[in-house]
């Protein structure tokens, strides 16, 4: 190739120049109108990292924590799934265990089994754990699923696909397929309710104070006064989820 | 520039375009902004609707004030007002709006006070065999100022 000084500038001028205006032009086409609705009241998600707290030791297996749930997300309430529910445990006398959750806890339990067989027995709530490192998240193909600023793993309703990907992902169980609006769904910890500076409804629904909610950076927090004090662990600490759901009289049958 | 390298190298000018057209078109508004998500989904939950209202919003001066009082002082403090009365928001937001009649069935007191092998033993709970003779248990306990507790 032999180009002259002239020519060779000509050319890289009309290509700076081209690709310049060219992507003013594409710019203009991407950048469409980005306001969406302002929710209410000023938040700001940077000073907030929020955590839970379950005193097992607490529950008594009302399950009015499941169904306020219920009422306050429009999970389906006919049908067998459930954003937080109560697992009733019961060590029988022959080492044998039995684990159980009928209707995610909502009508109560009954002693099916006479109290002279049972060893020991106790409820443990359960709930999405909210992980720092969660793996629904991770294998979300459209990133539909995300973790906020404040530590709250969220569904994008509009944009998830309906995969169930995530569904088989999470080690807890605590995603479900919403059958109305036909996408992914899961455990908000009430994010229009925590951002409005209310509890989660089931944390407000229980009447022992078995769950606790609160902000992990505030150190007089509710959260942070239980940490401080009580023996905690999480569920699966093994997988490296990270929860920020923290249990207090976590019994070693439970999963 | 020889033609034939100049005819590539249009092609690939277009097919560049092309993708980033495709590509505006595709991609959501926000998405990106604050990761791998679309920002706008999580001021769409934000603006969903509270629906339970929280006990304080009963106790207000000109609604529930007196019982709101009583229920303050009592055993079942504890219990949060739509705990039994079932969610109120619409009806704080507008007193026309009903909420659903607290359930005072036996049954449903005994969600939280039969005796089951599970309970804390601390916690307060009855027979339902042998206590109340199967009466409503309203009958001789007021739920906002239980007695014994």
């Amino acid at each position: 190739m032999n180009v002259s000084r002239r020519e060779f500038t000509k050319i890289g001028c009309r290509i700076i120049i081209g690709a310049a205006a060219g992507s003013a032009v594409i710019e203009s086409i991407v950048a469409k109108g980005t306001a969406s609705q302002d929710p209410p009241g000023d938040y700001d998600w940077n000073a907030h990292y929020w955590g839970y707290v379950i005193d097992t030791r607490k529950c008594i297996g009302c399950g009015r924590c499941a169904k306020a749930c219920k009422l306050e997300n429009n999970v389906p309430f006919d049908e067998p799934v459930y954003r937080t529910w109560v697992e009733r445990y019961r060590v029988l006398k022959g080492e044998d265990v039995k684990i159980d959750s009928p209707n995610g806890s909502i009508d109560g339990f009954d002693d099916d089994i006479p109290a002279e067989e049972v060893k020991k027995a106790f409820y443990v709530p359960k709930i999405c754990n909210h992980c720092d490192t969660p793996p629904c998240v991770q294998v979300c193909p459209v990133g539909a699923t995300y973790e906020t600023k404040d530590g709250v793993v969220l569904v994008d309703y509009d944009y998830c696909i309906g995969c169930r990907y995530c569904i088989q992902g999470c080690p807890y169980g605590a995603r479900y397929f919403n059958t109305e609006r036909k996408t992914a769904d899961k455990c908000t910890w009430c994010y229009h309710r925590i951002t409005r500076g209310l509890l989660p409804a089931c944390v407000q629904a229980c009447p022992v104070g078995a769950r606790v909610f609160g902000d992990l950076k505030d150190p007089e927090s509710a959260v942070n006064k239980i940490l401080d004090k009580e023996r905690i662990n999480v569920l699966k600490p093994d997988l490296g989820t990270k929860p920020k759901v923290y249990y207090v009289g976590l019994d070693r049958e439970v999963k | 520039m020889q033609p034939h390298l100049k005819r590539v190298f249009m092609l690939l000018v277009i097919a560049i375009i092309g993708f980033v057209f495709v590509r505006s078109l595709i991609v959501p508004d926000s998405f990106g902004e604050y990761g791998w998500y679309r920002a706008n989904s999580v001021n769409d939950i934000r603006n969903f609707p509270v629906k339970h209202a929280g006990s304080a919003s009963c106790g207000d001066e000109s609604c529930h004030a007196a019982i709101y009082s009583i229920w303050k002082d009592s055993g079942h403090k504890t219990v949060n007002c739509e705990t039994c009365h079932g969610a109120s928001g619409e009806h704080a937001n507008n007193i026309r709006i009903l909420p659903t009649p607290a359930n005072d069935s036996r049954d449903f007191c005994g969600l939280c006070h039969f005796k089951r092998v599970a309970r804390p033993e601390n916690f307060p709970q009855i027979d339902p065999e042998i206590h109340g003779e199967n009466l409503q248990c309203t009958y001789c306990h007021n739920p906002h100022k239980p007695w014994f507790v």
